[in-house]
């Protein structure tokens, strides 16, 4: 679906912001860009949606050059869901999905009402004007309008920005099953719990460079230290021990009367992305 | 290309109403109406100055009805004192002599030549008179044009600019670049929301204020200036608002934009003040092809030449700024 070999993008002569790509997206995979402000991740996505002009490389999407494929017909392929929700705020939820639906094929439109209760939009605020709904309300229409063409490919900046968690829990469902029909899905975040929770694959990408590619648990696994971390109780007393994860296979190896708990030292994917690029996710 | 147009076109009329741009379009009218009927015309057809006369023997005979006669020198002073830019006459000591405050030379020159000439007004020589508009056609003229520049230039530019930098501060220009829609379009709409509702207004104005059958005969001439106005003011409205931050910044500018356009122009064009350099000045030729317009004068081909050569760089130098916000940083 998306095939990016070095790619590079300068703003400036002296501000360089990608120093060569290389990551493919496979049809139907959900793919996350990870990285802190300013790595190149918005830069990489307004490449790849054809907003920025003048990159270096090769960016294939659907199987043709980006250059040619920024055409119509292109624009109605994907959907993209910015890191702000962006509408129109003296209309309401329906106008606005209404009138950004109305540049895509009749066929190709699915209806604004049914989707807006997909993503448990209040219904008492349909009619009402953007400017009087709660940011995770604008977050829900937003999304709706980058659903409501039935894009093959789906960029998603943030998906979770701004909502509770139960609309979190409800947008990564939608995900999933947006995926299950067959849309790739190319999700840019901070939010490690999207990415570990949703992606197939990760890239992790700082100062322009991807530093690492992989799943997530391949990420993990790797530099797992392999051990658990046991509580239990043993004559009355609470006790916790630490010990090498193929010691457990013959059973608990010390003396014991309860376990209380047992935790996998397994790193999480932001120790992970600390490790590869030296730098936190603020 | 005609539905996504019309999609365009809709939402920026409804943009328009909710910024309430229509209600003021038609709050200035009714103004400018008032202003013109009630106020401008009846002034225009006042004398310039009041003319009082003492003549206690009754020498004056042929006195234009204009003339206020005073019973004494008290009186005479009276009356200049409360309307400093009157004329006083003296007839009573045979010759005439002419009493006032004194201001600029020359206007005391015609002040004192006018106050004279109305104690024989059957001697003042007729001059021939050009053109075929009555003094009160000329003068509805002359200020539905001047109005009309005004609103074009002035209201017109700061209302697209006020559209645009609506929709920049909420974001959905981005949305559009990643719409299927031609990217031009989203500019076109927005130009032909203006260029309407400016044509209905250089309509209404001119028919309420030349009147119907003068204003019928005039119409396709200062609708065709319009529009050329109209596309002109729009455009260079688009560029403030794409090149500048935001709307703070853009009112300097647009304070700037509209001494430098409105200034000279009408200095040059209606009083005897005439800039050396003024020739260079585009709103001046503009504004002149709407005076043109308004009373029936031929207007050059170079003229419109270069209204058309300057529309299409503006275009350019929008869509060119156009492309650019759409991929800045969010």
């Amino acid at each position: 679906m998306i095939e990016v070999k070095n790619l590079t993008f300068s703003y400036r002569k002296d501000k360089q912001a990608l120093h060569g790509l290389n990551f493919t997206v496979e049809d139907g995979e959900i793919f996350g860009f990870l990285g802190p402000n300013g790595s190149g991740k918005s830069t990489t996505q307004k490449i790849l949606t054809g907003i920025l002009k003048g990159h270096g490389g090769k960016v294939s999407l659907f199987g043709q050059d980006i250059s040619a494929a920024c055409s119509r017909e292109f624009f109605q392929k994907i959907g993209v869901l910015f890191e702000f929700p962006y509408l129109y705020a003296n209309l309401s939820a329906v106008d606005n999905l209404n009138y950004f639906a109305s540049f895509y094929p009749k066929e190709q439109r699915r209806d604004a009402g049914e989707l807006l209760e997909m993503l448990e939009f209040k219904t008492d605020f349909l009619k009402k004007p953007v400017s009087s709904y709660s940011k995770g309300m604008r977050q829900r229409v937003s999304m709706a309008r980058a659903l409501m063409s039935r894009p093959r490919l789906l960029f998603l900046d943030e998906p979770t920005s701004g909502l509770d968690p139960s609309g979190a829990v409800l947008f990564r469902t939608i995900i999933e099953q947006e995926r299950k029909k067959g849309t790739t899905v190319f999700v840019t975040t901070h939010n490690m719990t999207d990415a570990d929770l949703l992606c197939d694959r990760v890239a992790f990408i700082v100062g322009g460079n991807i530093a690492a590619l992989d799943t997530p648990k391949n990420l993990k696994e790797k530099n797992s230290s392999h051990r658990v971390v046991i509580d239990y109780l043993y004559q009355g007393q609470r006790e916790t021990k630490s010990i090498e994860t193929p010691e457990l296979e013959a059973g608990i190896p010390f003396a014991h009367d309860e376990i209380i708990s047992i935790h996998s030292q397994e790193p999480t994917l932001e120790d992970m992305f600390i490790q590869y690029t030296g730098r936190g996710l603020s | 290309m005609g539905k996504e147009f019309c999609a365009l076109f809709k939402k920026d009329c409804r943009m328009l109403a909710s910024g309430k741009f229509f209600q003021m379009a038609i709050g200035f009218l009714v103004l400018y109406t008032a202003y013109v009927n009630l106020g401008y015309i009846r002034f225009m057809q006042m004398p310039p100055y009041h003319v009082y006369l003492y003549d206690p023997d009754g020498t004056q005979t042929e006195k234009s009805p204009l003339v206020h006669t005073v019973s004494s020198m008290e009186d005479m002073n009276t009356a200049l004192l409360s309307d400093a830019n009157g004329v006083g006459l003296d007839a009573s000591a045979g010759e005439v002599q002419v009493i006032l405050y004194k201001g600029a030379e020359h206007v005391d020159r015609h002040r004192a030549d006018y106050a004279l000439s109305l104690l024989r007004p059957s001697s003042s020589p007729a001059p021939e008179v050009l053109g075929t508009n009555t003094p009160e056609q000329k003068a509805r003229k002359e200020i539905a044009c001047e109005l009309l520049f005004f609103e074009l230039a002035a209201v017109g530019f700061l209302g697209i600019a006020a559209l645009l930098f609506k929709e920049k501060g909420m974001g959905v220009i981005r949305v559009h670049a990643v719409l299927p829609l031609r990217k031009g379009m989203f500019l076109l709409s927005k130009l032909a929301v203006f260029l309407l509702s400016d044509l209905v207004f250089a309509v209404l104005l001119t028919l309420l204020n030349v009147g119907l059958a003068d204003g019928a005969a005039v119409l396709p001439a200062v609708l065709l200036q319009t529009a050329l106005l109209s596309f002109m003011m729009a455009l260079v409205g688009l560029l403030c608002a794409l090149l500048l931050k935001d709307f703070r910044q853009f009112t300097l500018a647009y304070l700037v934009i509209a001494i430098f356009a409105a200034t000279p122009v009408f200095l040059s064009a209606n009083t005897s003040v005439k800039f050396d350099w003024i020739g260079w000045h585009p709103f001046y030729h503009v504004y002149i092809g709407l005076k043109n317009a308004y009373f029936g004068t031929a207007i050059s081909p170079i003229y419109y030449a270069g209204a058309a050569a300057a529309i299409a760089l503006l275009f350019l130098a929008v869509l060119l700024s156009f492309r650019r916000e759409i991929g800045k940083e969010g």
